[in-house]
């Protein structure tokens, strides 16, 4: 992979890599890409893919409030906030 | 307890396999008279413990107090049993020697110069070194059962779907389940049925399934190819080809033609699923914050970036990648299709036979840092576990032989919810060689 793809790819997974990461993580990323190639050799025609094994069907549950009480244990976790208010840099 | 403590301290200077111990701490959460009254465990760094840190190994989590219990922890401690710590681990569960932990070392009990395997690495270490009798782990692609064969001790990775998540960090939800390091067949039999079972709370979990035939005839066993195996792993797995043999199982070769395929698919299938789960570590609601962000979009690249090690970044790289639109048919869709065909093997083989044995990782305990197999080595060598986490199914390392004073193990699979068919080879095994323990160890103590 060169590292043009590979600083497109850091931006939507939104990592900020300095030019010796990128140095790095370019051969390392290209290596197991290379391995991912190896797939190419696999007969599938006519296979369904599979995205899970055992369960047959989406299970939901009811649209109702639940009892975790953990709100609050949680917000005492946030880096930075107010009152119960999360608070991030200015968006524009 | 005083004993405990010293003996636990003894072994951590050597071993290092907890990220925090204090065997008091919850020891009130437990019930006084269940049927593991008592009995310590150790609790991967990557399943909820309240009262603990939960740091997952990483930097980004260093900090975090996690304010509730997961539900697999909480069934082990109705029955009595106390957990003691919390075990280091590879970040995120990233790595087959717990040598990617960003917060501390975790040695071999038999030998400190070499890894304990992972990404399980502490929950191995700290059972086979006699600190607790079992310790929970995950096991996304052998996390679970490599750590077990490097260190001597059983490793189970149950069925998909049969112990809850809840409380479990997830990484790659459609692969990973908690499971079990054990001393003995007994005790991971015992915590495994305590522990399983539907959760309201992850609606994953499954209805628990299995046949009734719970005993063994027929054993498939994976046939090996020249250099496939380490010389050591090779003899190992020739002696339980024997015993097995000895028992009275009928034994017969068989292959698993996708196998050289469930290595890309499991890398891809892994990375993706790990792309999206660690969105979330964003330095946002919990965990690492870079203060000196002045956008939201540089608080989250400048805190993953600083938050996140290497393994971690190849991963969410790789996994960001294969998502791309253009690029999904070639990976991550090919990636579920051989997954199909892995499952098509599996079943092909389990119409015939009760059970599957195959090895566990190519080679016994390696050296610390890459000298002894690279990080994509690694990866390759992790074929012969994985394919059970494709598949959903169970699986169980056993201690096999000990090679060069290396343990090694072997290990048996077998249909979804067959956990019973595997203890029971397993118990039959134990008899012929019980599990080894290092120099040093001791069971003087009480916790």
């Amino acid at each position: 992979m060169d590292k043009g793809e590979l600083i497109k790819t850091a931006t939507l997974a939104k990592l900020k890599l300095d030019e010796k990461e990128v140095e790095k993580l370019a051969l390392e990323v290209s290596a197991m890409l290379e391995n991912f190639s190896l797939m190419m050799e696999a007969d599938i025609d006519g296979l369904e893919p599979t995205t899970q094994t055992l369960q047959q069907e989406n299970r939901t549950r009811s649209d109702s409030p639940g009892s975790s009480n953990l709100s609050n244990d949680l917000l005492e976790r946030v880096p930075e906030r107010e009152d119960r208010f999360i608070v991030i840099p200015n968006v524009i | 307890m005083k004993k405990y403590r010293e003996y636990v301290e003894k072994w951590e200077r050597k071993i290092g396999s907890f990220l925090q111990f204090d065997p008091e701490k919850t020891k009130g959460d437990s019930n006084p008279d269940g049927v593991l009254k008592g009995i310590p465990f150790g609790v991967k760094d990557n399943i909820a413990l309240k009262g603990f840190d939960m740091t997952c190994g990483s930097k980004i989590l260093e900090n975090f107090n996690c304010p509730y219990t997961a539900t697999a922890v909480e069934q082990l401690q109705k029955a009595g049993a106390v957990a003691v710590g919390k075990m280091n681990m590879d970040e995120f569960g990233m790595g087959s020697s717990t040598d990617n932990s960003a917060l501390a070392e975790t040695n071999n009990p038999w030998d400190t110069s070499r890894v304990a395997g992972g990404s399980s690495g502490g929950s191995a270490a700290a059972v086979a070194a006699g600190l607790v009798p079992f310790a929970l782990g995950s096991d996304t692609g052998g996390s679970v059962r490599q750590p077990a064969s490097f260190c001597g001790v059983y490793g189970l990775k149950p069925t998909y779907g049969t112990v809850s998540r809840y409380g479990l960090t997830a990484y790659a939800s459609s692969l990973e389940t908690i499971g079990i390091c054990g001393e003995s067949t007994a005790i991971t039999r015992n915590v495994f049925n305590i522990m399983r079972g539907v959760d309201v709370m992850d609606n994953t979990t499954v209805d628990y399934k299995p046949s009734g035939k719970d005993d063994t005839q027929t054993i498939a066993v994976l046939k090996i190819g020249d250099g496939d195996l380490s010389e050591e792993v090779l003899n190992s797995y020739k002696v339980s080809i024997g015993r097995i043999k000895d028992l009275g199982y009928i034994v017969s070769e068989v292959e698993l033609p996708t196998l050289k395929f469930v290595v890309p698919a499991y890398y891809v299938i892994a990375t993706a699923e790990a792309s999206a789960n660690l969105a979330r570590f964003n330095g946002i609601r919990y965990g690492l914050a870079e203060k000196s962000a002045e956008t939201p979009s540089d608080l989250m690249q400048m805190s993953r970036n600083a938050g996140f090690g290497d393994e971690v970044k190849l991963r969410i790289l790789l996994g960001t990648y294969v998502l791309r639109s253009g690029f999904q048919d070639q990976y991550y869709h090919r990636a579920q299709k051989i997954r199909t065909a892995i499952l098509g093997d599996f079943n092909r083989i389990f119409e015939e036979a009760d059970a599957l044995m195959l090895p566990v990782f190519p080679t016994a305990a390696f050296h610390h840092g890459s000298s002894d197999l690279t990080q994509l080595q690694q990866k390759a060598a992790d074929l012969y576990t994985c394919s059970a986490n494709l598949a959903g199914l169970p699986a169980l390392a056993v201690p096999s032989t000990i090679e060069n004073g290396l343990p090694v193990g072997v290990q048996f699979t077998a249909p979804a919810f067959e956990e019973e068919r595997l203890f029971r080879i397993s118990e039959k095994l134990e008899e012929i060689f019980p599990a080894q323990k290092p120099e040093g160890f001791s069971k003087e103590w009480k916790a």
